[in-house]
C-alpha cells in the first residue's frame, strides 16, 4: 500500500517534470519558431502589424537564395571555421601548459602572474579593440585569417578554467612520473595532458562560441567580406537589407546551422568534461 | 637566492615559466598593456588621433557629478540584481529536471543551447518583434498594451529577460555537469530516511553543487557588469526609455567611440573595472560561508 | 601524445603563411585599397574603379566594405596608426575631425594645371562647402548630394480624396491632409519623429531660423525665436491623434510603418528610395514623392529649404601612393566618373548637370517616381548642419531632445541644448 503511493508520488513527479520541460523547451525555442517563420515571408508579411502574420502564406526558398547570393556563404563557413579552429588550437596548447604549470609547479612570481590573468578576466573586452586593431595593422596583417585569430592567441579564461582541472588531479600521478625519469614537460605532455580530454572538449566549445558570436573585431579588423566570419557578415547584411527581415533571418538560420552541427557532436564529451571538473 | 633552491626545485621554476611564458606574454601585450593605456587616458583629454593632454582628475570630477553618470551605475547594478539570481535559479531548476531520469535528454539540452549559437543581431530583432508595444506577440497573447521597450518601467525587465534567455542553456548545461558528480549513493541513503524533496535539495543538492554554482555565478556577474551588446541592439538611442536602461559600457562605448572623448571613457572603464573587483571580491569573502568544498 | 609541439609548430607555421598572403604585391601593379560603408553601393563604386584600371593597367583597386558603425571606429585608429586605406569615402558629420587634423590630403588644387576654376564650374557650393575642412580648403572630392523629399501614398490620398502634395503644399495643408486621411481612412497622416536631418531642421531652416549661426558656424541656435518656434511645431505635430507618438517610433520607424500601410506620409532621404523599390515590390505605384511643404508665415526667408548633404571621396595626407590616388581621384571627380557612379543608381552625382543620370535605375520600376523633385530642390537647399566640435555635442544634444519628447519642458531643453552646443565655443 505504502509502496503503490509512493510510486504514484512518483509517477507524479515525472509528469510534473515534463511539463516544466516542455513549457520551458517551448519558451527557449519560440523565438527559433518565429525566426524560421519569418524567413519564409515576404517583407510585408513580416511586418504586418495589423492583423499580426503569423505564418507565411507560402515556402519562399528565394529568401535563402538571396542570403546566399549577397553573402559569400562558403568563405564566410571557411574563415569561420579557421578562426575558430587556430583559436582553439592556441587556447587548448598555452592554457594548458599554464593551467600546468599554475596548479602543479612552484616558481617566483606565480601569484603575480596568475594575478594577470584574473585581472584579464575583470577587464571589459571593448577596450582591446583599438589597441589591438593598431598592432595588427601596424604589422601588415589587416585584412587576414591571422587578424581574426588575432585576440584569441591566448585565454586568461583557458587558463582559469584548466587549472582547475589540473587541481582536481592528485599530485602524486605527477611526482611517480617524475620518479620514472620524465622530466617536467614530458610529465605535462605524456601523463597529465591526456587526463583532461573531457575539459579540453568543454573549452573547445566555450571558446568556439565566443569566438562565433564575437561580432565587432572581425568587422573592424577585416574589410574584406570575403575575409568575414559568419556572424559579422551578417551584421553588413543588417546594414543592406536593413527592413529586409526575411532575408536577415534566413541568412541567420544558415549562419547557424554548423555551430548547431558541431554542438551536437561534441555535447557528450562536454557535458562530460565538465562534469569531470565540476568547480573545484 | 636563486642558490638556496635545490637543482630539481630550480629546474622546476625554470619550467614553470616556461610554461606560463607564451600566456602571459600575450596578456601582456594584447591586454594589459591597453589597460595601462586606458589608466593613463582616463587622466586625460583626447585632443584626436591619438593624442593626449594631461589634465589630472577632470575626467572623474566630471564623471562624479554627472547624474547620466549615476543613473547609468544604477542601472548596471540593477541589470545585475534582475539578471543573476533569476538566471542562476532558472538554470539550476532546469539542470536539476535534465538530471531527472527523463527521455529525449539531449533534445532538450540542445534546445536550451540553442540561443548560445545564434547570431546576437537576430536574437534581438526577433525580441523586439515579440516585445513590440504596438503588436507584439506578447502583448496580444496576454491582451495588454505594455510599451515593453519603450516604457522606461519596464524596458530593464525585457532586456533581463533576453539576457536570462540567451545564458540560461549555457549555465544548465554546466550545473548539470556538477549535478552528475554527486554520488547517487548520498540520496539513496537519504530517502531510506524519508526526507522530503525540498529537504534533500537543500540538505544535499544544494551544498553538493555549490562550487559549481559559484563559477557560474562568477561568471555571469562579471559578464553581467559589462553588459553592453545586448542593450545596445534591443534598445536604439532616440528611445524615450534608453536613460532608464543605459549601463556603464554603453555610457563607455558613446562616450569613446561615438563623440571620441576617450578620456572621460575610460574614466568611466576604471569605474567599471573597480565594481567588477569589488563584486569579485564580495563573492570570494562570501562563498565561504555557502560554498561546500569538502566533495 | 606528441601531438601538441607538432600542433604548435604547425600553427606557427599556418600563421606564417598566412602572414604571407596578407602582402602579396609582386605583380608589379599598384595595389590601392577603397574603403565604403554602404554595401548598396559596392557594384557602383566598383564600376567607377573599373573604368579607371581600364585606362591605367598597372593600377588595381580593391573596394572594401566596413558597416557604419565600424567604419569610423577603424578609420580614426588607422589615422593614428598612419594605416589608413588609400582612398576611403567621408561624411560631413567626420570630415572637420579629420581635416583639422591634418590627417587628410588637402586636394585644393587636383584640377589647377587644367582648369583653375574646375570646383566651382562643376560643383555646387554646398558641395564644395562639405568637403571643405574649417580653412576652406577641399579635403575631398564630392561624390554625391542628397536631399529630403516628402513620401506620400497615393491611394491614401484618393481614399480621402485629398489632392496630391504640389510645390505650393505649405505646413498647413500638410496638416490638414493628414486628417482628413485619418478621418477617411483611420491611417495615420504625416508621420513626424525624433531626427534631425530628416526631421526638425528642415522644419527650423524653412522657418527662417538656424541650428548654427550661418555667419561664423560656430554658436548655435537653439533659443533663437524663428528656430524654437519650428521646433515646437514640429514635436507638437505628435499631439495630433493621426500622427504616432515617439514611444511608436522608437520600435517602428516611419519608413516601416508607411510601407506596411499604416501611414499616408513621411520625411525621406534620397538615398534612401532605390532600396525602398527594391524592397517593397508590392507598394511600387502606389507611392510617390514630393517637395518637402513650404512654411506658411516664415519669420524670414521664402519658408522653403531642405537639408542637402553630401558625402565625398578622400585620401590620408601621409599616403605612400598619394601620386597615383590623386590621379585616381581626378577620375573620380571628373564628369565621366560622376556619370558612372549615377547610372548606378548609387546615388546623385555631385557633378552640375548629371543629376538625370540617377534616374537611369528608377526607370528600370513599373512605376517611374517623380525624381525630379530631388533635382529641383537642390535649388533651395540647405547645406547639412556642421562644427569642428559638432561630434562632441552631437549625441549630448540628441540626448535632451529625447527629454522633450519625454514631456519635459521644451523652453528649459533648448536653453540646454544652446549651452551644450556653445560649451566648445572659444573665443
Amino acid at each position: 500500500m505504502k509502496n503503490s503511493s509512493l510510486e504514484a508520488s512518483q509517477k507524479r513527479m515525472t509528469i510534473l517534470t515534463y511539463v516544466v520541460l516542455i513549457l520551458a523547451a517551448l519558451i527557449m525555442i519560440f523565438p527559433f519558431l518565429w525566426m524560421i517563420l519569418t524567413s519564409f515571408k515576404t517583407v510585408a508579411e513580416s511586418n504586418a502589424v495589423d492583423p499580426v502574420v503569423i505564418f507565411p502564406s507560402a515556402f519562399r526558398w528565394e529568401n535563402f537564395r538571396d542570403a546566399v547570393t549577397s553573402l559569400p556563404f562558403i568563405k564566410l563557413y571557411i574563415n569561420t571555421a579557421l578562426m575558430i579552429f587556430f583559436r582553439v588550437l592556441c587556447a587548448v596548447a598555452f592554457s594548458s601548459m599554464a593551467g600546468y604549470a599554475f596548479a602543479m609547479l612552484e616558481f617566483r612570481g606565480k601569484k603575480l602572474l596568475f594575478g594577470i590573468v584574473l585581472v584579464q578576466m575583470s577587464l571589459p573586452s571593448q577596450i582591446f579593440i583599438i589597441p589591438q586593431y593598431q598592432m595588427v595593422a601596424k604589422m601588415g596583417m589587416a585584412n587576414s585569417i591571422f587578424a581574426l585569430v588575432f585576440p584569441g592567441i591566448v585565454s586568461a579564461f583557458g587558463v582559469f578554467f584548466l587549472r582547475q582541472t589540473y587541481m582536481g588531479i592528485p599530485k602524486e600521478i605527477g611526482e611517480a612520473a617524475y620518479l620514472d625519469g620524465c622530466n617536467q614537460w614530458q610529465t605535462f605532455y605524456k601523463v597529465m595532458f591526456p587526463l583532461t580530454g573531457t575539459s579540453v572538449a568543454a573549452l573547445t566549445i566555450f571558446t568556439a562560441v565566443f569566438a562565433y558570436s564575437d561580432l565587432m573585431w572581425p568587422l573592424v579588423v577585416n574589410s574584406d567580406l570575403n575575409m568575414m566570419t559568419l556572424s559579422s557578415g551578417l551584421a553588413t547584411l543588417r546594414g543592406q537589407f536593413s527592413t529586409n527581415f526575411p532575408v536577415l533571418m534566413a541568412g541567420s538560420l544558415l549562419a547557424m546551422l554548423p555551430m548547431v552541427i558541431l554542438y551536437l557532436i561534441f555535447q557528450r564529451q562536454f557535458i562530460e568534461g565538465i562534469a569531470s571538473t565540476g568547480g573545484k | 637566492m636563486n642558490n638556496k633552491l635545490s637543482p630539481a626545485a630550480r629546474r622546476e621554476e625554470t619550467w614553470g615559466w616556461i610554461m606560463v611564458g607564451p600566456t602571459i606574454i600575450g596578456l601582456v601585450v594584447l591586454n594589459l598593456w591597453p589597460f595601462v593605456q586606458t589608466i593613463y587616458t582616463a587622466f586625460c583629454e583626447h585632443l584626436g588621433f591619438g593624442h593626449y593632454q594631461f589634465v589630472g582628475l577632470a575626467n572623474f570630477t566630471r564623471m562624479f557629478q554627472n547624474a547620466e553618470f549615476w543613473k547609468a551605475t544604477w542601472n548596471t547594478i540593477l541589470f545585475c540584481i534582475l539578471t543573476v539570481p533569476v538566471g542562476l535559479f532558472l538554470s539550476l531548476l532546469v539542470a536539476m529536471l535534465l538530471n531527472a531520469k527523463i527521455k529525449f535528454k539531449g533534445g532538450f539540452r540542445t534546445i536550451f543551447f540553442l540561443p548560445l549559437v545564434c547570431a546576437p543581431a537576430a536574437v534581438t530583432m526577433v525580441w523586439r518583434f515579440i516585445f513590440n508595444g504596438e503588436y507584439g506577440i506578447l502583448n496580444q497573447i496576454f491582451g495588454t498594451q505594455i510599451g515593453w521597450i519603450t516604457d522606461p518601467k519596464f524596458v530593464m525587465i525585457s532586456c533581463s529577460i533576453v539576457a536570462i534567455w540567451s545564458n540560461i542553456g549555457y549555465d544548465a548545461v554546466l550545473l548539470l555537469a556538477g549535478l552528475q558528480n554527486i554520488p547517487k549513493t548520498l540520496y539513496e541513503a537519504n530517502s531510506i530516511d524519508g526526507a522530503g524533496k525540498v529537504k534533500q535539495f537543500f540538505t544535499i543538492t544544494l551544498p553538493m553543487v555549490s562550487p559549481t554554482l559559484f563559477v557560474v555565478m562568477i561568471m555571469r556577474l562579471m559578464s553581467a557588469v559589462k553588459v553592453y551588446d545586448l542593450i545596445y541592439m534591443m534598445v536604439e538611442d532616440t528611445n524615450p526609455a534608453v536613460t532608464s536602461v543605459q549601463s556603464l559600457m554603453y555610457l563607455f562605448y558613446r562616450s569613446s567611440f561615438v563623440a571620441g572623448e576617450r578620456g572621460y571613457g575610460s574614466a568611466i572603464v576604471i569605474w567599471t573595472v573597480l565594481l567588477i573587483g569589488l563584486v569579485t571580491v564580495i563573492q570570494f569573502y562570501g562563498q565561504k560561508k555557502w560554498v561546500n568544498y569538502d566533495v | 601524445m606528441k601531438k601538441i609541439p607538432r600542433i604548435i609548430a604547425a600553427v606557427l607555421a599556418a600563421a606564417l603563411v598566412l602572414s604571407l598572403s596578407g602582402c602579396g604585391t609582386s605583380d608589379g601593379k599598384t595595389h590601392l585599397t577603397f574603403q565604403i560603408w554602404d554595401v548598396a553601393q559596392r557594384d557602383g563604386m566598383q564600376a567607377i574603379c573599373n573604368a579607371y584600371t581600364a585606362l591605367h593597367p598597372d593600377v588595381e583597386i580593391e573596394v572594401q566594405v566596413t558597416s557604419w558603425g565600424e567604419y569610423w571606429t577603424k578609420l580614426e585608429a588607422a589615422g593614428e596608426s598612419n594605416t589608413m586605406p588609400d582612398i576611403f569615402w567621408m561624411h560631413t558629420d567626420q570630415i572637420l575631425y579629420y581635416a583639422d587634423f591634418g590627417i587628410l590630403a588637402d586636394l585644393t588644387d587636383l584640377y589647377a594645371s587644367e582648369d583653375s576654376n574646375f570646383w566651382t564650374d562643376h560643383y555646387s557650393d554646398i558641395s564644395i562647402g562639405n568637403a571643405s575642412g574649417s580653412d576652406d580648403r577641399m579635403y575631398g572630392v564630392p561624390k554625391d548630394r542628397d536631399n529630403v523629399v516628402l513620401v506620400y501614398n497615393r491611394e491614401m490620398f484618393d481614399a480621402a480624396g485629398v489632392a496630391y502634395p504640389d510645390e505650393n503644399w505649405t505646413w498647413d495643408d500638410m496638416m490638414d491632409a493628414s486628417q482628413k486621411i485619418y478621418d477617411a481612412t483611420g491611417k495615420y497622416g504625416y508621420m513626424a519623429y525624433n531626427d534631425e536631418q530628416l526631421g526638425y531642421w528642415n522644419f527650423v531652416y524653412q522657418n527662417g531660423g538656424y541650428i548654427l549661426d550661418p555667419e561664423t558656424n560656430i554658436h548655435a541656435g537653439y533659443t533663437q525665436p524663428a528656430t524654437a518656434d519650428a521646433i515646437k511645431f514640429y514635436v507638437n505635430i505628435q499631439k495630433n491623434e493621426w500622427c504616432p507618438d515617439q514611444t511608436f517610433f522608437a520600435e517602428t520607424t516611419p519608413g516601416t510603418a508607411f510601407f506596411s500601410n499604416m501611414g499616408s506620409m513621411f520625411y525621406e532621404g534620397s538615398w534612401n528610395l532605390l532600396s525602398e523599390l527594391k524592397n517593397y515590390p508590392d507598394m511600387v505605384g502606389k507611392w510617390d514623392i514630393a517637395p518637402l511643404p513650404k512654411c506658411p508665415n516664415p519669420a524670414s526667408g521664402d519658408g522653403t529649404g531642405t537639408i542637402s548633404n553630401g558625402l565625398c571621396y578622400s585620401t590620408a595626407a601621409a599616403g605612400k601612393n598619394l601620386e597615383i590616388v590623386k590621379d585616381v581621384l581626378r577620375f573620380f571627380g571628373s564628369e565621366e566618373g560622376q556619370r558612372i557612379q549615377g547610372e548606378s543608381g548609387a546615388a546623385i552625382p555631385a557633378y552640375l548637370g548629371l543629376e538625370d543620370s540617377w534616374t537611369t535605375e528608377f526607370a528600370k520600376f513599373d512605376y517611374l517616381i517623380d525624381t525630379q523633385v530631388c533635382y529641383d530642390q537642390f535649388d533651395t537647399c540647405v547645406q547639412y548642419i556642421n562644427n569642428a566640435s559638432r561630434r562632441k555635442w552631437k549625441s549630448n544634444v540628441a540626448d535632451e531632445m529625447v527629454k522633450v519628447y519625454n514631456g519635459a519642458d521644451i523652453d528649459t531643453q533648448l536653453t540646454v541644448m544652446q549651452s551644450i552646443a556653445d560649451q566648445y565655443v572659444t573665443d
